[in-house]
């Protein structure tokens, strides 16, 4: 079975590019998405996607076995490790200036999803993304995360109820 | 602080739906780097690598060439020391022990240049 990876294997050749592209095309936009939402900076999320794609290139031959829906997970498990990496070294700076839009007319309700991710914790922000706006289940998550499935169900659900205790409306004094 | 001015909780609903559309509205705003960009890097990164596989042998050669020579002269110095330094004048003694220390300067210099990143 031929992956549309094996021929994006080598990054050096001309004929890679082209299926290269394609891959990038179907994926960056999300994963660009993912990483902004979570690390909240414009500069970390373009690096960090271009250091997601080019550790894919390099470990091309694990990749090459994955189907596309894996390679998906695969490519955010990447993202979401090198997210983690940068917590650790210490470059923990969130969200010193917003990188998106104060008000979205688009947004129902008016529910400020950007205020609710500045109060929550890096891995909360990470499980409620990809369960809600990559629709994954809890056995997908775990494999896009590296963590245990039954942690995943916990670790979703607390910051499932977190998220909505920053949402929900202030009750009324007495 | 009151985020939701409507005053409904959200319901998993709500927030699948606000989560969507905040996904929406960031894809809208920021476009991901040109693909090129990243297939430059990997590149630069695949020669960088392929370059540090080809010199790891040199490398070896020259941190036992620095050792071989560190300890060679050592066993020197505690074979002859007794017998030949007290002959050394104070020039000589002088002058052996700088070209000593200019051997194990160029030693480490090879190394310490070998090991600097290219450009």
């Amino acid at each position: 079975m031929h992956s549309s990876l094996e021929h994006a294997a080598a990054p050096a050749t001309v004929l890679s590019e082209l299926a290269f592209q394609r891959l990038y095309d179907a994926n960056a936009t999300s994963i660009h998405s993912y990483l902004l939402a979570v690390s909240a900076r414009r500069d970390v999320a373009d690096d960090l996607l271009q250091e997601t794609f080019c550790r894919l290139l390099l470990h091309s031959k694990t990749a090459a076995r994955l189907d596309a829906l894996e390679l998906r997970r695969y490519l955010f498990r990447i993202a979401t490790n090198l997210l983690r990496d940068r917590w650790r070294s210490g470059d923990t700076t969130p969200f010193p200036d917003p990188p998106e839009l104060a008000t979205n007319p688009f947004l129902e309700n008016s529910i400020d999803i950007r205020a609710m991710l500045h109060h929550l914790k890096p891995r909360e922000r990470e499980l409620l993304w990809l369960a809600y706006v990559e629709g994954m289940d809890h056995a997908e998550i775990s494999a896009a995360t590296g963590l245990n499935r039954l942690s995943v169900r916990t670790l979703l659900f607390r910051a499932r109820n977190k998220a909505k205790q920053f949402l929900a409306p202030a009750r009324p004094s007495l | 602080m009151n985020l939701n001015p409507t005053n409904i909780p959200p319901n998993d609903d709500n927030l699948r739906r606000a989560f969507r559309t905040y996904a929406a509205a960031l894809s809208d705003a920021h476009t991901p780097p040109p693909a090129a960009a990243v297939l430059f890097r990997a590149e630069r990164r695949r020669r960088r690598q392929a370059l540090e596989r080809a010199e790891r042998p040199l490398l070896i050669m020259q941190t036992l060439g620095f050792l071989f020579a560190f300890f060679t002269a050592a066993w020197l110095i505690y074979q002859f020391a007794p017998h030949t330094l007290p002959t050394l004048n104070t020039t000589g003694l002088a002058l052996a022990i700088a070209c000593t220390t200019l051997v194990l300067a160029g030693c480490w210099a090879m190394l310490h240049a070998s090991r600097r990143p290219f450009a």
